[in-house]
């Protein structure tokens, strides 16, 4: 293989950083191997499903597996950059870097010119009694399991830790059907983006401030656990415990970056805890202090993806230039301005603080506030209302808006502003928005109705004219709206627009669907519930009495007095014959259940 | 137009019996023909009762060939029919009751059945809900038990429609069409079916059917009523019967009592509506034996034909006037628990000219020629 005679660049780890780092390195035309450990590259990409922040050069509002696939397949069609996977860098050694292929358990030894590290992080672990136990797991490992391989880890789960990771796994396990029970945090404020924050409060999950785990309860496996509320300075305060029933306890603590091999390369490290631990020292280069060896990505300091292959790019045009190849000077200037663009913002602050540690001078930048324009003087119109609360670095609002009415300008981190004048209500804005904090309203003023369109993640999706609940801002139910119409275009988020009653167009953020809880019971004598009633319609019991024969509905006390209609309803919705054309089919004396007693001792005296 | 090798008119457990046999050897060109919905006649209406204590040694064996099959039901099917063998109890209250009892047993057990004879001390011990005053002995079998007439029905039709078969409910058989003795085809109210063999498993309207081929089949359809108790625990394993004080009852999976008797004033009819007078015949009676009903709710009273033969035995045979005209008919309110041993005979017959696992040749039609010897395990 030609990586073994003339290889230029090693790059170990294959994701964000690493892949963004072969490209550009690839690019000017050197040999590039990619180690990566996984059976597929793309490092954390591929089990990211939420879509990205950013700016949409760089693969904002793109869900993070497509991101994936959109890298690898630049990598594919470069002869000159090849990935090897199921493989790890073991260390880095003065005669070379031995790489492990773990499949057929041999190790090669190879002599790159250029090393850029991009070996990520791994998760921070919390110390509780019996977190040894089998249902206790790592964020990262929750991911892996249900958005890589399907699985689901549990049924009932608790979160610790808000963060971002914490806040959208939460998010991620109730799309896969999952009960979040709570989400947990040690501090008096969520970590996470408000606009993950206000994605999972909106199903409905509560969120624990000044709390965390005290242990883990189970003989073999995870069966509750138990919490407490901790005081100022972080200690648990005795007596104020709370119990959970759970079979998942799953930890979203926060990362730390993964520097081993900077250190063994000779590279210098230090304990920055604003960037998540030990990590190396480098020039805005990404160049650490062994010379030949670069890094990029959460390595270097923990933050997310955007930023990660931004890093990438920079190191491998770096090591390119390093090795004597042409490069885009002008493209390198520009990626560190965006960087710095990028870590503007109050979101960014703590990354500012470790970075300023390290030696940098970073720019903060003031924002601008809210639009003056009103929307309540638009009334009546279909438009947007933007709920993105905080700065952070975002603009495909911006950029997909067709006419412009949109605004976040120069500064990436700053809020956007609308004008309402120019907004046609075409909606786009509400399906590209990552944050999922776009919605649309609109009021009809002939009557107390309002329609409201709600970016909704959940299969399956509901359909026209289906009757949904509609939630409120902490996932409370406030009433039940018809679904008036659902967009569903390509990798654009999906809105669902519902009719509501005017009052609720302020907090109404969300919807549920009606039937298909395991508990809609249609005949509450035999439960028997309208998952029942619809799987056997499926199975071809098309006749009242055939499922009343196959499911015993209506063979109770009440003898089918609340569960006939709604079941010849069910049967009407899916079979589309009308109820007044459907046989409804016996009714069986006595209309009430009368014992043996009242009928025989009744008889005497009527003889 | 539509066309098939086999019609079968009737979409109760007979008829959904032969069409899943017959698919399984390997005809699975089949229409059948339901006018209602499935089990919506004499099986969706029976007690679910299956034995195989009888006084006729043929029927003793077509009905332990039913047990066998209905033991590998759920795993052939794959659909659970609640089947439950907690066994028969048949109460003697009279002299003549127990040697009736003594003389079936001993046929039985040289059947090889698992039947015998059990003293009132014994059944006290035993089925401690009985009020035992007046009983003699009893005759038990504890291989016998009962299942869920309906799923049994469905399964079967779902079963032959994997296979191939086409189950046409709410279509009704309107004619027979016979040219020389020969047939042609049916006449539906959906429309005709091409076939040149067809199966009358029309149980309570097994004489209809019969003649819409020119066929005069002896049987003639009785009202029997049946009602349900609301579900209390598991507390009785065995359906218990007695012909002398003319009653059968059991307990279903769901924890319901299912209960009836026979009438003697009944006249042949169609006439599917309950009566009063039943109802207070048994709510008045059954309590002197199972004193724990007098408390108990009646919650569902209907009623249902028995499609009854001259010697109460049923009629599988096919016509030697129409050819290719099959029968299996006049069950007498037992088609329930034989259905599967039937079904099974009958697609042999049709596949192979002949049956495999069991005789059924002492069912034919000729039979009545010589005069009648009736069946008397009856209710």
């Amino acid at each position: 293989m030609r990586y073994l005679t003339e290889l230029h660049v090693l790059i170990a780890g294959g994701g964000p950083a690493g892949l963004a780092a072969a490209i550009e390195a690839g690019k000017s035309g050197l040999n590039v191997l990619v180690v990566d450990e996984g059976i597929e590259p793309g490092g954390q990409l591929v089990k990211q499903t939420h879509k990205f922040f950013g700016n949409e050069n760089f693969y904002a509002s793109v869900r993070g597996f497509d991101i994936a696939k959109e890298l690898l397949k630049e990598i594919s069609n470069m002869k000159n950059v090849e990935i090897l996977t199921e493989s790890t860098v073991i260390g880095i050694y003065d005669k070379g870097v031995p790489v492990l292929h773990r499949e057929n358990d041999e190790v090669e030894l190879l002599k790159p010119e250029r090393i850029i590290l991009a070996t990520g992080a791994s998760e921070k672990f919390l110390q509780f009694e019996n977190n040894d136990l089998p249902g206790v797991y790592g964020a990262g490992a929750v991911q892996t399991l249900m958005n890589q391989y399907g699985i689901l880890p549990g049924e009932n789960i608790l979160m610790i830790g808000s963060g971002n990771i914490g806040l959208i796994v939460s998010y991620q396990l109730e799309q896969a059907g999952a009960n979040v029970k709570a989400i947990v945090e040690a501090a008096d404020r969520i970590g996470g983006y408000e606009v993950h924050a206000r994605k999972a409060k909106r199903l409905g999950i509560p969120m624990l401030l000044k709390h965390t785990i005290k242990k883990a309860l189970g003989g073999n496996k995870v069966e509750g656990a138990v919490i407490t509320e901790v005081d100022e300075n972080w200690q648990m305060i005795a007596g104020k415990e709370k119990e959970f029933v759970v079979d998942t306890i799953c930890i979203a603590a926060g990362l730390t970056p993964s520097v081993e091999l900077v250190s063994q390369a000779g590279g210098n490290i230090r304990y920055i805890p604003e960037l998540g631990g030990y990590v190396p020292e480098r020039d805005n280069d990404m160049r650490t202090t062994a010379s030949n060896v670069f890094v990029a990505g959460d390595v270097s300091g923990i933050e997310e993806a955007t930023t990660a292959m931004i890093e990438g790019k920079i190191a491998g045009l770096n090591a390119a230039k390093d090795l004597s190849r042409k490069i885009d000077e002008k493209k390198l200037g520009n990626l560190k301005s965006q960087i710095e663009n990028f870590r503007s913002g109050p979101t960014s602050q703590k990354v500012r603080q470790g970075l300023q540690k390290l030696g940098f001078t970073l720019k903060s930048e003031s924002f601008t506030k809210n639009s003056d324009d009103n929307i309540e003087k638009y009334e009546g119109k279909k438009r947007p209302v933007i709920e993105c609360p905080e700065p952070i670095p975002c603009n495909p609002c911006e950029t997909s808006c067709p006419v412009g009415a949109i605004t976040v300008g120069e500064s990436i981190n700053s809020i956007p502003t609308i004008n309402y004048e120019k907004c046609t209500g075409c909606g786009i804005c509400v399906s590209k928005c990552p944050g999922l904090a776009i919605f649309m309203i609109q009021e009809l003023l002939d009557s107390e109705k309002a329609i409201i369109g709600i970016p909704y993640e959940f299969l399956p999706l509901p359909q026209k004219d289906e009757s949904v609940y509609v939630l409120s801002r902490d996932g409370e139910i406030l009433e039940t709206g018809k679904i008036t119409q659902v967009t569903n275009f390509g990798n654009k988020t999906p809105v669902v627009y519902v009719k509501i009653n005017r009052g609720y167009i302020k907090t109404a953020r969300h919807i549920k669907p009606v039937s298909h809880s395991k508990n809609d019971y249609v005949c509450r004598c035999e439960e028997i519930t309208v998952e029942d009633v619809e799987k056997a319609i499926d199975e071809g019991y098309t006749d009242f009495e055939e499922l009343r024969r196959y499911l015993r509905i209506a063979m109770g006390p009440c003898g089918g007095r609340t569960c006939r209609l709604n079941t010849l309803k069910i049967l009407s919705k899916k079979t589309g014959i009308p109820v007044e054309k459907l046989d409804p089919g016996n009714f069986r004396p006595p209309s009430v259940p009368t014992t043996f007693k009242a009928i025989s001792e009744g008889s005497e005296k009527n003889e | 137009m539509n066309k098939a090798s086999v019609v079968i008119i009737g979409g109760g457990i007979i008829g959904t019996s032969i069409a899943y046999h017959l698919c399984k050897n390997g005809i699975t060109d089949i229409v059948l023909l339901e006018k209602d919905y499935l089990s919506a006649g004499s099986t969706g209406r029976c007690g679910g009762g299956i034995r195989q204590q009888w006084s006729e040694r043929a029927n003793v064996r077509l009905a332990m060939r039913s047990v066998e099959l209905f033991q590998k039901y759920s795993e052939e099917i794959g659909l659970d029919i609640e089947y439950y063998q907690g066994g028969y109890l048949l109460l003697a209250f009279t002299d003549e009751g127990v040697e009736l009892f003594e003389s079936n047993v001993k046929l039985q057990q040289e059947e090889g059945l698992d039947v015998k004879l059990l003293t009132k001390k014994e059944i006290a011990e035993k089925f401690s809900f009985i009020n035992t005053s007046g009983v003699k002995a009893a005759a038990f079998c504890s291989s016998d038990g009962h299942a869920n007439p309906h799923l049994a029905t469905m399964g079967y039709a779902k079963a032959a429609e994997n296979l191939g078969a086409n189950i046409m409910t709410r279509t009704k058989a309107i004619g027979i069409d016979v040219i020389n003795n020969k047939i042609q085809g049916v006449n539906t109210d959906k429309g005709y079916i091409k076939t040149g063999l067809v199966i009358n498993a029309a149980g309570g309207y097994s004489h209809e059917v019969g003649q819409m081929a020119g066929v005069d089949l002896p049987t003639e359809s009785y009202r029997h009523q049946i009602f349900v108790t609301e579900p209390v625990e598991h507390i009785m394993d065995p359906l218990v019967i007695s012909f002398e004080n003319n009653f059968y009852i059991r307990q279903t999976k769901a924890g319901n009592f299912v209960m009836g008797q026979s009438d003697d004033d009944e006249k042949p009819s169609h006439n599917e509506n309950p009566g009063w007078r039943f109802l207070i015949e048994m709510t008045t009676k059954m309590p002197k034996f199972f004193p724990f009903l007098k408390q108990m709710r009646v919650l569902r009273h209907w009623a249902g034909l028995y499609n009854m033969s001259p010697d109460a035995l049923p009629i599988i045979d096919k016509s030697t006037t129409i050819s290719d005209f099959y029968y299996a008919v006049g069950f007498s309110g037992h088609g329930f628990m034989l259905a599967p041993a039937v079904g099974e005979a009958m697609a042999e017959w049709i596949a192979y000219g002949k049956t495999r696992k069991v005789d059924i040749s002492n069912l034919n039609i000729k039979r009545f020629a010589k005069g009648v010897t009736r069946e008397k395990n009856v209710v």
